[in-house]
């Protein structure tokens, strides 16, 4: 008995011993320069469309998020899904959020800038562009792991 | 306030809702510092599902809830208060240099597994917030901030495409608390919160295997073989299941919690020897991982009806009727708490819980991917399946003397986790290769560091085998001089299992 249990003992101790190399060197690549940029930069993106979409409307405003483009859409609620009130149906929104994708320039986020569409007075329709930050370069930003 | 002083507010308002109920059923153990926390996040949990259900802020419920548990337990005190022994000082192994020893290797084993945690969280310090965090976990806390009505819209609104948002509510209301407490609403922090509620649920799970070895040496003549296996490899799986989890351990995924905790509740619940402390730990662990994801409810679930089997034993199925009603009680609650969510799901339609469910018909390519697919996360069972099946033959007796779980125990609850996850995929509609391809490393967490779990108890075990021949009942020598010890003092570690049928495991005592 001894001796198998030096054996399962051994056995285990080494392959844990091992595998727990391997496990420091995975978290180890977290901190490697490349992954820090990219959490920088995506980081950034969704702070820059935040500060533009809160210029925008209200916390309290019933609003929808529009256009055709599903990601946009998910790129949204990541940005500031978290604080908007979302109008059910989207008739009733006052205001209608979308994404507009383009070329990097200032006042942009990557490229990505966010518009508001609402009606205005005589239903004429109005669109304002979201303001207050900008990150420079051109998107999207670095995929995160899914 | 940084994110780092919000985080700690955040998790000691966690700690405090979850610190009297965890005192009273789990006792003064050093396992019950991490599942404190984790016990105020079920109760967080139970907050936004009540919040959702009956209306009113989701801090109101947090508060009531926490001070109904608190008002419970002390009810229960004063009702049985021979139930109040296990918040007495953890249980005596013995004598002067023996109690020492074990109360040493205790507060050493917390600290070494303290210390493996805060570093394996060092991937904290790059700022990163994963996809699925940023587009769920973390940004629905806002949605429990919300009104009543407008939660409902956030809900069930199909203009908001995802469907994920019907997953059991334990971290995002858990972060919503820190939100509302602190006045912090950023991603960062919830993925901070994500990550030490992460780290508690990995101490919780070493600190079983601490606790293992400070069992085990309580039964052995060299006890310092056991108490210092049982801390190396605690240490030891703390940075594997770090490894195993990364990046999602601290981008602000679910995974690493419902999987961790999973692993967490099957030590306790089904490796380490039954006691009403060890049970207690369980049925938090288990309540976190069902009431954290989809799989984890799945695994849950099957881990519930495992314990409870368990506790029931060949005793309760002969007819013993103390032992049927207990585990079976204890079950019936612990699944109440669990289906709640998704039963609210479905009653309120929310997006993505209401989909009707059209079975593939392409199940055998489907198998086949699914094969390959996991395979590259689990080549731990490569190892752990001949070790086991050695130890099962060889140090079957050494186990069972020292009085840790039958190891089949821990395969079966492996095995249900997962073949839960797979099946899911096998007969989903989703295409089998990108939703492999995205999703096999988080879903395959669990089994993964669950067969790294098994290989750790069966380290200890032989450390056991090693330790010399193991010391009559009641006679142990936990001394590392040698001089024999008391040690089943009954009133010390809450009442211990005699009954050998107690862990009845197809015929096999424990």
């Amino acid at each position: 008995m001894t001796v198998v249990s030096a054996l399962v003992a051994g056995i285990a101790l080494v392959a844990l011993g091992g595998q727990a190399v391997r496990g420091a060197r995975t978290v180890d690549v977290q901190l490697a320069p490349r992954t820090v940029h990219d959490a920088a930069v995506d980081d950034a993106f969704y702070a820059c469309i935040d500060t533009q979409a809160h210029s925008l409307v209200r916390p309290d405003q019933p609003v929808t998020l529009g256009g055709t483009n599903l990601a946009d859409v998910v790129t949204m609620i990541k940005g500031f899904g978290s604080w908007l009130t979302v109008a059910d149906p989207a008739s009733t929104a006052q205001v209608t959020l979308t994404l507009h994708d383009g070329p990097g320039g200032p006042g942009t986020c990557l490229g990505t800038t966010v518009v508001a569409t609402s009606r205005g007075p005589g239903g004429r329709t109005v669109v304002r562009v979201g303001t207050g930050a900008q990150v420079p370069g051109q998107g999207p930003p670095p995929a995160p792991p899914l | 306030m940084s994110t780092v002083l919000a985080t700690l507010a955040g998790i000691c308002a966690l700690g405090a809702a979850g610190l009297l109920p965890v005192l009273v059923t789990v006792g003064l153990r050093w396992y019950a510092v991490p599942l404190a926390p984790l016990a105020g996040a079920v109760a967080a949990s139970l907050a936004a599902t009540a919040s959702l259900t009956f209306g009113g802020p989701l801090l109101d419920w947090f508060i009531g809830i926490a001070v109904l548990a608190a008002g419970a337990v002390c009810g229960l005190l004063v009702v049985r208060p021979d139930l109040g022994l296990r918040a007495e000082a953890p249980r005596r192994r013995g004598r002067g240099r023996g109690r020492a020893v074990d109360r040493v290797a205790g507060v050493v084993g917390f600290l070494v597994v303290v210390l493996a945690c805060i570093w394996s969280l060092r991937g904290l310090r790059t700022p990163t917030v994963g996809f699925d965090a940023r587009s769920l976990w973390v940004m629905r806390p806002g949605w429990f901030l919300h009104s009543h009505a407008q939660l409902l819209v956030d809900l069930r609104a199909r203009n908001l495409v995802l469907t994920q948002s019907a997953y059991p509510p334990l971290l995002s209301a858990s972060v919503a608390v820190a939100w509302r407490i602190t006045g912090i609403h950023t991603a960062r922090l919830g993925v901070t919160m994500v990550a030490v509620l992460d780290a508690c649920a990995l101490a919780a799970a070493a600190l079983a295997v601490v606790q293992a070895g400070r069992t085990v040496a309580a039964r052995v003549s060299r006890a310092w073989l056991p108490l210092a296996a049982g801390i190396a490899v605690a240490a030891l799986l703390v940075v594997v299941a770090a490894g195993i989890t990364e990046p999602f351990l601290t981008n602000g995924y679910a995974d690493p919690l419902w999987s961790l905790a999973a692993v967490g509740a099957v030590a306790f619940g089904l490796q380490l020897r039954s006691d009403p402390s060890t049970r207690a730990a369980a049925v938090i662990l288990v309540l976190v991982a069902g009431m954290t994801k989809n799989e984890g409810f799945v695994t849950a679930v099957a881990l519930v009806v495992l314990v409870a089997a368990r506790s029931i034993g060949i005793a309760g199925l002969r007819g013993a009727r103390r032992r049927l009603v207990t585990p079976l009680v204890l079950a019936g609650c612990e699944l109440a708490a669990l289906a709640w969510w998704p039963v609210l799901m479905k009653a309120i339609h929310a997006r993505g819980a209401t989909s009707t469910f059209s079975a593939s018909q392409d199940l055998a390519n489907r198998t086949d991917a699914v094969a390959h697919g996991f395979s590259p996360y689990l080549h731990v069972l490569v190892l752990a399946v001949p070790l086991a099946v050695l130890g099962g033959i060889a140090l079957r007796g050494v186990r069972r003397r020292v009085e840790l779980g039958n190891d089949l125990w821990a395969w079966l609850a492996l095995a249900t986790g997962l073949v839960a996850v797979a099946s899911a995929l096998v007969t989903g509609n989703g295409a089998i290769g990108p939703w492999l391809l995205s999703t096999a490393h988080r879903i395959t967490e669990y089994p993964a560091v669950e067969g790294w779990w098994i290989v750790g108890l069966w380290a200890v075990v032989a450390a056991a085998g090693l330790a010399g021949p193991t010391a009559p009942d009641g006679v142990a020598a936990a001394d590392p001089t040698g001089a024999p010890v008391a040690v089943d003092d009954p009133t010390s570690d809450g009442p211990a299992v005699d009954d050998p049928a107690v862990d009845g495991l197809v015929g096999a005592p424990r």
